[in-house]
């Protein structure tokens, strides 16, 4: 949080606000009550700063697929991009990699313009492209050799074998690993120059839930190690789970930026009740006679808003009251799917 | 040039085609199998007699010699068809699938050729066309036959002819135009197939986007991406020419040429199949592609059959299929050793070879749009 000092456009009275960087925040003069705008700017040590990226457009034919975006990621942070298929994910990924050309707009890796001084940058960054599949008949230690030979840097390759937990897979064929190693096997190439910068483009599509953790497990680990991760993503779970910062794209523009915690104070609502397979019809209409504020999500489901710590009580002693069927009931408060929907209108998984 | 990836990369290659039962086949097995296989059947080791019948109207010795001398080459079994008869009729009856029919001034042309020696003439070849290998192989017999009467009567020029004229050469059989062929055809299979799948198959599984975030240039890539695929055509090519020799006994003249038109047709078919493999994205499209363009080939470039026992249109296509070319400067480099013949068919193989790799190269790209 930072804190500003303002002086009030109207009375010329100091106001005194705070906000996180890159935020506008609504003020109001409490002795005038003239409303106005501060806006927080990206104001963080170039040091700091392992990307960045200044009004990048991304345009084919007629498909604007990135709309001028500015973002920067930290280093040492998980920095989560969020956004539904076709959000622009992949393109923007790409365009930082130097694998597509922008159409405008700068990007910087570790401060220097990628459209000049990328082969100074090959060595500092390590990537894994979506959907990646690597030589079939390689086996895992082959592989790893092979994209290591490309380096001056020599890394010990049974380090990053052990690292990915790679040990027992590591003279099978490529081609033979399931889902999950194949993705692990992935990071594992991502990282044989020690990189700085490591770019996972939807690491987890595609895997059955527990090689998705596994996958999750191995990518806090080189956060552990602090390593920058810049995380392709359209699940939530993964982004809430694992990012710093997360920037969530839709249509190509940034609709949300923060840390968790921060979207949600921004843009989330307070606890919300949920109830599931709710089996009365009327039950909505009831509620909101008495004064409750419900959001209906189908299907029997129906979740009530919490405006005061109380009304919890008095909710469940209203649906007692009216003999209310349902199968659980939950309490909690917005998770980015629901900001998600709340900001665009659409449902993450659906939204393309 | 990193030399570090350049020998991994090749060794790991070679390591990885070992395991691919399917390309080992196609590189190795498969020209294996098929020289195994059309050996056996055109090889002229005596294994193989054709029924051969011979209508004579002409009552001169030069006649009988000729028929002599395709009795004493022992692919012929022949049968003397009674002048009155009628051949066409007299073959179907008595299920005959070639014949020949030597006219009645037969040598008196050969005698008067020594005073005028633009006069010649023509025996008359006949087949049952639909007997698709016999007729053709027997032809190129009784052609290259032709060719040494003709050499030892008049020391040069062809006084007799038939309607086709073969490039056999007379001390060379069916299975030394084969080999080389096979040679020219397997290479073209796997430069073409496997530049396809290293520019469709490596693009759309992300390698060629991760190695453009490496430190690798294109250019240290594909060198070392043609080592290996030198390597394949000169494994491909060793194997059938052993066999061929252990085998089939055939007599090859190993030569600087060889190795230069190997090395042009391993650089012209990769950049066939680069620019195959870039103008079609799909791995799957990609391959009809490249057998839609090396599939006809292997019929219409000469590769098994001799070209010159096709009708003039094929003929006149052949010229324009690189391939043809490669053929050519192999058949005469190893089997014929025609120098001259050589260095101009080589001359086309090295400028297919600048050409389509040279586009290849300049047309293929790692970044996306
Ligand atoms: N090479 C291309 N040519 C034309 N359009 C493209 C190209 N690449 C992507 N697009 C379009 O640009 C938009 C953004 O695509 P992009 O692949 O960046 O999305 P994404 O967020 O990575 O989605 P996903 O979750 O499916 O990977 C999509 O509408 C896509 O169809
Ligand atoms: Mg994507």
């Amino acid at each position: 949080m930072i804190e500003k000092k303002v002086r009030c456009l109207q009375c010329g009275n100091i106001i005194t606000s705070s906000g996180n960087p890159g935020e506008v925040i609504l003020v109001t003069c409490p002795e005038c009550g003239k409303k106005g705008k501060v806006t927080y700017k990206k104001e963080i040590q170039s040091d700091d700063v392992a990307i960045e990226a200044i009004n990048l457009k991304k345009v084919y034919g007629d498909l604007i697929a990135v709309n001028s975006i500015s973002f920067y990621v930290r280093k040492g942070e998980v920095f989560a991009f969020l956004g539904p298929n076709g959000a622009g994910k992949t393109t923007t990924v790409e365009m930082i990699e130097s694998i597509r050309q922008p159409t405008e707009g700068t990007i910087k890796i570790l401060g220097k313009d990628i459209s000049r001084f990328f082969n100074e940058i090959k060595d500092k960054i390590g990537i894994l492209p979506q959907e990646f599949f690597s030589f079939e008949r390689f086996t895992v230690r082959e592989t790893l050799l092979y994209y290591a030979s490309l380096y001056k840097k020599n890394v010990d390759i049974n380090e990053i074998i052990s690292m990915m937990d790679l040990k027992d897979q590591e003279n099978k064929l490529y081609m033979n690993l399931s889902g999950g190693l194949k993705q692990r096997v992935g990071v594992a190439i991502a990282l044989v120059n020690d990189p700085e910068i490591i770019f996972l483009d939807e690491p987890s599509t595609g895997l059955d839930p527990k090689a998705r953790r596994e996958v999750w497990e191995v990518i806090a680990d080189l956060r552990r190690k602090g390593k920058t991760i810049f995380l392709t993503t359209h699940y939530m779970e993964e982004a809430e789970y694992l990012a710093d910062r997360i920037v969530i794209i839709h249509k190509g523009k940034i609709i949300a930026e923060g840390a968790l915690e921060e979207l949600i104070n921004k843009y989330g609502d307070e606890n919300i009740l949920r109830i599931k397979d709710c089996k009365s019809k009327d039950i909505i209409s009831k509620l909101k006679e008495n004064d409750f504020e419900t959001i209906s999500e189908g299907n029997g489901d129906i979740a009530i808003k919490i405006k005061y710590k109380e009304q919890i009580l008095e909710v469940l002693s209203f649906l007692k009251h009216e003999c209310v069927d349902y199968s659980t009931i939950d309490i909690r408060r917005s998770n980015l799917e629901e900001i998600f929907l709340k900001l665009t209108g659409a449902k993450l998984r659906e939204a393309s | 040039m990193n030399l570090k990836f350049i020998k991994t990369d090749l060794s790991l290659s070679v390591r990885s085609w070992l395991r691919s039962k399917g390309t080992v086949f196609w590189t190795i097995l498969f020209p294996v199998l098929l020289i195994l296989i059309f050996g056996a059947i055109f090889s002229g080791q005596g294994d193989i007699e054709y029924k051969l019948a011979v209508q004579n109207f002409d009552d001169t010795d030069l006649s009988t010699q000729f028929i002599e001398m395709l009795e004493e080459s022992t692919f012929f079994n022949i049968t003397t068809v009674d002048n009155d008869a009628e051949m066409a009729k007299y073959m179907q009856e008595n299920d005959f699938i070639i014949g020949i029919q030597i006219p009645s001034d037969f040598g008196e042309t050969i005698q008067e050729y020594f005073g005028d020696n633009t006069v010649s003439i023509n025996i008359t070849y006949y087949t049952d066309p639909t007997e698709q290998t016999t007729g053709p192989i027997a032809q190129s017999i009784i052609s290259g036959m032709l060719n040494e009467y003709n050499n030892i009567i008049t020391n040069s020029r062809n006084v007799v002819g038939m309607n086709h004229e073969s490039i056999l050469g007379e001390e060379f059989d069916f299975i030394d135009y084969f080999v080389p062929g096979m040679i020219g055809f397997t290479i073209m299979n796997s430069m073409v197939y496997g530049s396809i799948e290293r520019n469709t198959k490596y693009r759309k599984d992300g390698i060629l986007r991760k190695l453009l975030t490496m430190p690798v240039t294109r250019y240290d890539w594909i060198f070392s991406k043609m080592l290996f695929m030198m390597f394949l055509s000169f494994i491909s090519t060793f194997v059938i020419l052993i066999v061929g020799i252990l085998v089939w006994g055939i007599g090859i003249q190993m030569n600087i040429f060889f190795f230069i038109i190997i090395i042009g047709t391993s650089f012209m078919f990769s950049g066939l199949g680069m620019l195959i493999g870039r103008f079609v994205k799909d791995q799957e499209t990609a391959d009809v592609a490249g057998g839609a363009i090396t599939f006809p080939m292997m019929f219409l470039a000469g590769t098994f059959f001799p070209l010159d026992q096709m009708p003039d249109i094929l003929q006149t296509i052949a010229q324009f299929l690189p391939l043809y070319y490669v053929n050519e400067a192999l058949r005469n480099a190893v089997i014929y050793g025609d120098i001259d013949k050589t260095l101009f068919f080589m001359g086309f193989v090295i400028a297919f070879a600048i050409i389509f790799f040279s586009l290849g190269v300049i047309f293929t790209k790692w970044k996306e749009d």
